[in-house]
Formats: C-alpha cells, sequence, structure tokens
C-alpha cells in the first residue's frame, strides 16, 4: 500500500504543475540571497565612494573625480584593476594558509548579514538566534588574520598578524556583553524582536535611551573590530609596513580591502537594528504606523519607506565613523589593549548587570 | 534546503570565483626579487618569521577563551530572565561574582600588561614605587 502511494505521488511530481512549483520554490530560494548580494555590493561601493569623499572634505582637497561623475565608479575601477594585477606567492610562505587567510575573513563578514532586517519580513533568515550568529560568525575572522600573518614569510607580517587577531578578540568581549543587555531589554535574541520591541513610543522608543552606557561601548567596539583609526594599528604604515597585508597583491588584496568595509558597513547596520530602532519611523505622536503600513507583509510602499529609514540610520553611522577616522591619533598596542581589557570590559559588565538588575529587581 | 543554507555555501563559493578570476586572468613573471619577503634597504634573512613572539599574545587569547565560555554561559539566562526571577538573578550574580575575582587576581598579577620601552623609561624617569594597573 505504501509502496504504491508513494509511486502515485512520484509520478504525479512529474506533471508540469508539480515541477513548475518546484522551479519556482527554488527560485524563491535563490532571488533573496541575490538580492542581499547585489544589495551588498553597491552597498560596499558607495561607502568607498562616500569614505574617499568625505576623507577629501575633511582634509580640504577634491576627492575621486574621473571615474565616472563625480568619481561614481572608483570602486569599481580599483577593484577591476586589482583582478589584473600579478598573484604573487611569497617564498618559503605557507601557501595554502596564505590563499585561504582573506578568503576566512572575507566569508566571515558576509554570512553575518542573512540576520540583519532591512525592513519588515525582508531578513534572509528570521533566526531565534540572529545576534548569537553574528558574534559566533564574526569570531571566526581572527583565524583568517593569523593565516594571512603567519603565511607570508615576514616578520613584520607576522607581527601585525598578531597584533590584528590580538585587537580583535580583546575588543569581542565588551561588544558580546553589550550585545548581552539589548537581547535581555527585548528578551529574545532574535534580530526581528529587538527592532519591534523598540517601536512603541518612536524616538523614545529606541534602546539608545535605555542602554547609554551600553551604546558607548558598542560604538568603541565596533570600531575597533572594523580596525578603523583610532584603532588601526595593524595597518600602521609607520611600525608594521601594512602589517598582515604586505605581501599581499591581486584580488587576495581587495579581498582585505572589501572585508574591511563590509565589516564597517555590518557593524553599522546593527548599531541600527539594535540601537537606533531599526526600520521604524521614529517621530512619535505624527505618524502612526499604521498610516504608513509599515508592519503588514506585502505592502510595497511601507517596505521601502523601511528600507529608506535602515539605510538613512545606517550612513548616519557611517559618516560619524568616518570622521572619527580623520580626527583621533592612533593608539598604541598596549594601549589599546588596556582600554578593551581593563576599561570597557568592567563597564560593559556592569552595564549588564545593572540591567538585569533594573529588569527584575523594578518588576 | 533553506535560503540561509544556500547563503552559507553561495558566499565561500562567491570568493573562491573571485579568487579563480584573479588566477586566470594576471601574468605569472615570478622571479626571485619579486617573491622574496619585504625589507627596507637589505635582503630579508632566512627564517625570521618562524622566530620567537612575545608571550603576552598567548596570555591574551588565553583570557579571551576565559571569557567568551563565561559569556556563552551567559547567553541562556539572557533570554530567560523573566522565568527565572529574583533567584536566576542571585545565581548569575554569584557566577559573575567568582569570575570577577579570577579576573582581579589576574589583573593584580600583570598578566595583561606588554612590557613596553616607552613605559619602562616613563616610569623611571617619574620614580614611581608602586604601578598598580598601568
Amino acid at each position: 500500500m505504501i509502496i504504491d502511494t508513494t509511486e502515485v505521488q512520484d509520478i504525479n511530481s512529474f506533471s508540469r504543475l508539480e515541477s513548475l512549483k518546484e522551479v519556482y520554490g527554488i527560485i524563491g530560494m535563490f532571488l533573496p540571497i541575490l538580492t542581499l548580494v547585489l544589495g551588498i555590493t553597491i552597498g560596499v561601493l558607495v561607502i568607498v565612494w562616500l569614505e574617499r569623499e568625505i576623507s577629501a572634505g575633511i582634509q580640504q582637497r577634491i576627492g575621486p573625480e574621473y571615474a565616472g561623475p563625480l568619481g561614481i565608479l572608483q570602486a569599481l575601477a580599483d577593484g577591476t584593476k586589482l583582478i589584473f594585477k600579478e598573484n604573487l606567492f611569497p617564498s618559503r610562505g605557507d601557501t595554502r594558509l596564505f590563499s585561504i587567510g582573506p578568503s576566512i575573513a572575507v566569508i566571515s563578514i558576509l554570512l553575518s548579514y542573512s540576520v540583519i532586517p532591512f525592513s519588515y519580513h525582508l531578513v534572509l533568515s528570521d533566526l531565534n538566534i540572529g545576534v548569537f550568529l553574528w558574534i559566533a560568525i564574526s569570531s571566526i575572522a581572527p583565524i583568517g588574520l593569523l593565516m594571512s600573518g603567519y603565511g607570508s614569510n615576514n616578520k613584520y607580517s607576522f607581527l601585525g598578524g598578531l597584533r590584528a587577531a590580538a585587537q580583535s578578540i580583546s575588543y569581542e568581549i565588551p561588544l558580546t556583553l553589550c550585545v548581552l543587555s539589548i537581547s535581555l531589554l527585548s528578551n529574545s535574541s532574535s534580530t526581528v524582536d529587538i527592532v519591534e520591541a523598540q517601536s512603541k513610543y518612536g524616538f523614545w522608543g529606541w534602546n539608545l535611551w535605555r542602554q547609554p552606557i551600553g551604546f558607548f561601548v558598542f560604538l568603541i567596539s565596533s570600531l575597533a573590530e572594523c580596525e578603523r583609526l583610532p584603532f588601526d594599528l595593524p595597518e600602521a604604515e609607520e611600525e608594521l609596513v601594512a602589517g598582515y597585508q604586505t605581501e599581499y597583491s591581486g584580488i587576495k588584496f581587495g579581498l582585505f580591502y572589501v572585508a574591511s568595509y563590509l565589516n564597517l558597513l555590518v557593524s553599522s547596520l546593527f548599531v541600527t537594528v539594535l540601537y537606533l530602532g531599526g526600520w521604524n519611523i521614529s517621530i512619535p505622536y505624527i505618524f502612526v504606523p499604521e498610516l504608513f503600513e509599515i508592519n503588514k507583509v506585502g505592502r510595497v510602499f511601507g517596505t521601502t519607506i523601511g528600507i529608506f529609514i535602515t539605510l538613512a540610520k545606517t550612513y548616519l553611522f557611517l559618516f560619524i565613523s568616518i570622521t572619527t577616522r580623520w580626527t583621533l591619533p592612533r593608539l598604541r598596542i598596549d594601549q589599546l589593549l588596556n582600554l578593551g581589557w581593563k576599561f570597557l570590559l568592567p563597564i560593559s559588565l556592569g552595564n549588564l548587570l545593572l540591567t538585569t538588575s533594573f529588569q527584575l529587581l523594578s518588576l | 534546503m533553506t535560503s540561509l543554507s544556500f547563503f552559507f555555501v553561495f558566499v565561500p563559493f562567491l570568493s573562491f570565483i573571485l579568487l579563480a578570476i584573479n588566477l586566470l586572468l594576471s601574468p605569472h613573471l615570478p622571479y626571485q626579487e619579486k617573491n622574496s619577503a619585504f625589507e627596507c634597504g637589505f635582503h630579508s634573512f632566512l627564517g625570521q618569521n618562524r622566530t620567537q613572539f612575545s608571550i603576552s599574545f598567548f596570555i591574551f587569547a588565553l583570557l579571551f577563551l576565559l571569557f567568551d565560555l563565561e559569556i556563552l554561559l551567559v547567553y541562556p539566562y539572557v533570554v530567560s530572565a523573566y522565568t527565572n526571577a529574583v533567584y536566576g538573578l542571585i545565581v548569575m550574580l554569584v557566577f559573575f561574582l567568582v569570575l570577577t575575582l579570577g579576573f582581579v587576581f589576574e589583573l593584580g598579577k600583570n598578566a595583561l600588561k606588554i612590557d613596553s620601552r616607552q613605559m619602562a623609561n616613563l616610569q623611571t624617569k617619574t620614580n614611581k614605587k608602586f604601578t598598580f594597573i598601568k
């Protein structure tokens, strides 16, 4: 009996209607991934252009202006140039580690884009443990840095890789403790739940006001995780030539370059999701959410407003981090590690304990 | 298979495609000067990569391991804090107290200190007798 019914089901699935449904299923699986990767690529191109234009403005010079109108295609031109450069392998270096290092750094950052909500129901996968996935996967990046540093047969690369890995892991703990405080406030680790918990009072519902210390620590820790100035030591030109990126050429260097901007973009997106209210319009009492129908599935206007708001908040934080780069001097390695372990770690730990105590003892 | 699992397969595939494009399209003309390690003004010696490095890096990684495991054990508490009410809070506070005592001990032993010549010169100049956390 069972064999008969399964055979009948198999024959039915080869009929045209069933196979069309499967094709639509497969396309429905690929379309979000391709849209996300396309969006990320355009985002990185915009950030590279923005960084060069804003840096130029701060330094009172003109930025790129030859590649495309206003220099928009500069990042694309840089990427194309890097594809055509020679792929050098350092002699007596470890070839496999050398090749895989940049890929691991890029892969670990790209995978954390899958849990960011760009608008209601515009998230690749609404996991219950969304922020945990981000923290866990981004912890793999220091392995890639160590591989790159060791695989180039160069003592500057080796030291640079060790310093970069030490910096990355030292600032992960305050970062994780801040994220834990936010999870506590929203009673869930899912990014969509965290955004929805901030949607009640508009502007005043942001987690920024409930966790000011956490915001401060998260800002500093994410700048340190992205290895941007003032935490730029792995790329310090005066000390380490170019740190772990010294011996790289061609698209592997391009992968490091892209990884840096991808990390910046994902940190900015997480700042908006965790602290600034995500895709909610944040003007209280004037724009009732039902007016723009943000929380109804399938409303195109509402979802585009959500995407627009998320990106506006993200670019605010990007602007802040780019101007910080040209404002503050670089920290020395022991000052950097002291800041991470002896200042940010106790503060974020105290923040978490205060948050739990206030939440539970005031009820 | 869901979108997420395809994404996890697609992203490494994308990065390997980029590496393959570079291998195909780039010239390949290695010679000894180009392949040797970078050094400014002289030829690099053999085997400088595999020399000693400071033990502080290892100690930082070890401490990171401990604190990361501590945070890992806090993740379930954070999503179930309301269910566990004040009893869970007290248990968590005792947990953090024990780990904080360990942290204070290793701070006192200067485990997180990197010896730098700049700081040593500063201390001899200002004649500090007792450096606690510096």
